[in-house]
């Protein structure tokens, strides 16, 4: 039993990440007193971004990233794009913080490791959901719809936007809602002549420029982003959206925030009744003391495995398997984006080039099955495409013949041709067979039972990844690509690559098959919210934080209003 | 170019691949930080080349990248980088792989530092030549950390080529910087502009996701 050093907070949540930064900025909003228990270490916004505009000779090996660090170390994080030699400190060290895998069904599992979490590394594009993607399951007989629609959560969106900040391009689409924009950011020269020509021979095919929370103009004090490149190393300037830059000042500001780092929560404790939490557990990840605190509100923002992997260790005689799973969703239905690319080369515009670096692509909203079912697709759902331009220079061309003053200047030059790479997203369904479990007998350094991960694609899944590869081939060349890849649906990503991982604590209507209701409020725990990606019922095609944003500020208005009302 | 090294281009571009501006404001802390570490290479200890050797990479280096009216390799610190690089970030195959080459190509020259810099070049070139159905050349095989596989010639290559582009004089002196502050998509390239520098080498540290398959 952890020492009892429990002391009295109105509510405590689990993780700083987006859904946790905004828990603890709309809590603290409302005159609760707010403790946030951070499993990572604690890093200062600005003064901690050590790899922020770092020169490459001021970088150990240039920045070559240190491969012998990267195998023993982060086997598991080092696929993600944005992992780099200048921000390492901010990711899960693999080999002390490890999880298991099913054999045959790989998941992924990316994680942060300070104060802001993933927040901090995320790839920054927001998306509205649409009513259809509230509806698709209850249209398609897909496991289980929906509690609400899109017109409960719309004003939530433009709540956490008008917060957040979102550059993009109004469009009027029904199937993918314009946010509260920003200006959207400019395009390059070749992705004009692209929209033109596409939108020209294609007429279902939209393009418009990547909505994302990078700020065009000041906003909340937040300065415009400077195009430096690599977000992911971290903004001092605050110009794009994390807990860090945002919800955490935001808090901070109230005079309400304890924010603890370097806090494994381990479980949390209900009372007699089972049907409060009255303690949450904690291990200090440095001194590995443990503590107990308490308050009357819990929000579980820890991410989607996380948050399973601490209600599953959570079980007690009134909760066998495992905290509010009384249905035994908990922990099942995990789903993922797949991610797939395609691409051409372009020799249009070979004397134009650019200044600055955009941290932003286009993006090809959805155009399958909208409003019905297209007649030429053998799969549900559909997918959006996410699409990057790229000038080749030394750095893919390095490999060339040849010594000497010729060697030199062919180095210096841009390459004669551009890439246009189109990113598939696909939505994922929800199975049961795709899990999140706890060892029985293997657990962590801190005695913490490992997480058990199992995932693998469905057919559904590789339908829509072979059809991103027709769809794109016909845009490349109604594009005007000279020569293009086509990727085959069985190059796609892994689940859990695409780091929207989601839905293991679904929320639905129906207790005996979920474990949230419609405002994230666990059915067997009054006091308990869940607002990470675990209470996802479906996966929608489109990059689900801005989702997490609006359903985090919606439950704490509610859960608020509840305990005012002595109602939790 | 295979698809996956296509794809990992791609993953990089949703990142964008980081140019620093000469004149870009740093925090405080951070230039304190950032100052008192100094460059790489002020802060290496150089202990496995013997002075001969130093000599002769330098040579070899000067000749990839000679000094024109920018400058060379020299200049630049490469030789000096490639020592660091083989000493403490190759894998002890690849190092033993680089020493052997060095030492072969000494050998075969009958004295690389005697030679006159045509032969000197002569050398590299021949020896390219009989690396040439190597994986290292194939189109677009530059999307990976590292060709363990590489001949020396290519080992000291890509090296060289890294060591002068990534270093503050290749860097300020020999590529341009990218003015930040705004982006801006239709810029004309004038006929004597080079590419812009780079922060953090645009690598992968990707496993490879899918069997290659050549362009």
């Amino acid at each position: 039993m952890p020492e009892n050093n429990a002391t009295e907070f109105d509510a405590i949540v689990v993780g700083s990440g987006i859904s946790g930064g905004w828990a603890a900025k709309e809590l603290t909003e409302r005159g609760l007193r707010v403790l946030v228990l951070e499993r990572g270490k604690n890093i200062e916004h600005g003064k901690d971004y050590i790899g922020e505009h770092a020169n490459s000779w001021n970088l150990d090996y240039y920045g070559m990233p240190d491969r012998e660090l990267i195998a023993s170390d982060y086997p598991i994080q080092s696929d993600s794009y944005a992992l780099m030699a200048t921000n390492l400190q901010y990711w899960n060290n693999d080999r002390l913080n490890p999880y298991l895998q099913t054999e045959g069904k790989p998941f992924s599992w990316k994680r942060a490791d300070v104060v802001g979490g993933r927040s901090l590394l995320w790839g920054r594009q927001t998306y509205r959901w649409s009513d259809a993607d509230f509806k698709a399951n209850a249209r398609d007989g897909i496991q289980i719809p929906w509690p609400l629609d899109y017109k409960e959560i719309e004003p939530w969106y433009s709540y956490v936007e008008e917060f957040a900040g979102i550059s993009g391009q109004e469009e009027g689409l029904e199937h993918l809602p314009d946010s509260k924009f920003l200006p959207p950011m400019e395009y390059y020269e070749l992705e004009k002549t692209i929209k033109k020509r596409v939108e020209k021979k294609l007429d279902n095919v939209k393009i418009t420029m990547g909505r994302c929370a990078v700020l065009t103009r000041e906003h909340k004090g937040r300065a415009p982003c400077h195009y430096c490149g690599p977000c992911h190393n971290g903004c001092s300037t605050g110009s794009y959206f994390s807990s860090q830059s945002s919800t955490l000042p935001a808090a901070r500001a109230t005079g309400n925030l304890t924010l603890l780092p370097n806090q494994l929560v381990s479980k949390l404790v209900h009372n007699d009744a089972g049907d409060k939490i009255v303690a949450v557990n904690t291990i200090d990840t440095v001194s590995k003391e443990q503590r107990s605190f308490s308050a009357k509100l819990i929000f579980l923002c820890a991410s989607t495995v996380a948050s399973t992997q601490i209600l599953l260790n959570s079980a007690s005689s009134s909760h066998p398997n495992g905290l509010a799973n009384a249905s035994g969703a908990l922990g099942k239905y995990v789903m993922d984006h797949g991610m797939i690319g395609h691409m051409g080369m372009f020799v249009d515009h070979p004397d134009m080039y650019f200044k600055g670096n955009r941290p932003n692509g286009l993006y090809i909203p959805r155009f399958r099955n909208i409003g019905r079912q297209d007649e030429d697709a053998d799969f549900i759902r559909g997918y959006g495409y996410q699409a990057h331009c790229l000038r080749p220079d030394w750095q893919t061309s390095f490999n060339q013949r040849g010594f000497g003053a010729k060697l030199k200047e062919s180095l210096g030059k841009p390459g004669s041709f551009w890439i246009w790479a189109m990113g598939g997203f696909f939505e994922c369904l929800p199975y049961e067979s795709n899990q999140i479990r706890l060892h029985p007998q293997k657990t962590d350094r801190f005695g913490v039972p490992l997480v058990v991960t199992e995932f693998d694609w469905g057919d559904n899944e590789r339908k829509i990844a072979a059809d991103t590869a027709t769809q794109a081939e016909k845009i490349l060349r109604a594009a005007g690509s000279l020569y293009h890849i086509l990727s085959k649906p069985e190059q796609m990503s892994v689940g859990g690559a695409g780091i929207h991982e989601m839905g293991t604590a679904r929320m639905g209507d129906d207790p005996g098959k979920s474990v949230l209701n419609k405002y994230n409020q666990a059915h067997e725990v009054s006091n308990l919210f869940v607002t990470d990606g675990s209470f996802m019922t479906s996966a929608s095609c489109v990059n689900p934080s801005l989702t997490y944003m609006a359903f985090t500020a919606r439950a704490v208005d509610y859960a608020v209003k509840q305990l005012n009302e002595g109602q939790i | 170019m295979n698809r996956r090294e296509f794809l990992q281009c791609a993953a990089l571009l949703t990142a964008g691949s980081g140019v620093v501006p000469d004149t870009w404001a740093l925090t405080l802390e951070q230039q304190t930080y950032l100052g008192a570490r100094g460059s790489y290479l002020d802060r290496v200890t150089l202990t496995l080349f013997s002075g001969e050797q130093r000599a002769m990479v330098a040579a070899m280096s000067e000749l990839t990248i000679p000094r024109t009216d920018t400058p060379g390799a020299i200049d630049a610190g490469v030789p000096q980088f490639i020592e660091a690089m083989v000493s403490a970030w190759f894998n002890d195959e690849e190092r033993a792989n680089f020493m052997k080459g060095l030492a072969e190509l000494d050998r075969r020259a009958n004295g690389y530092l005697r030679q006159d810099a045509d032969q000197q070049l002569a050398l590299l070139e021949a020896l390219e030549d009989e690396a040439s159905d190597a994986e290292w050349f194939r189109m677009g095989n530059t999307m990976r950390i590292w060709d363990s596989n590489a001949p020396f010639i290519c080992q000291f290559k890509e090296l060289t080529i890294l060591g002068f582009m990534l270093s503050e004089t290749g860097a300020r002196q020999f590529l341009t910087p990218n003015p930040m502050g705004a982006f801006d998509g239709s810029v004309s390239l004038q006929p004597e502009q080079r590419t812009y520098s780079t922060q953090t080498p645009m690598r992968s540290v990707s496993p490879p996701i899918s069997a290659a398959e050549d362009l």
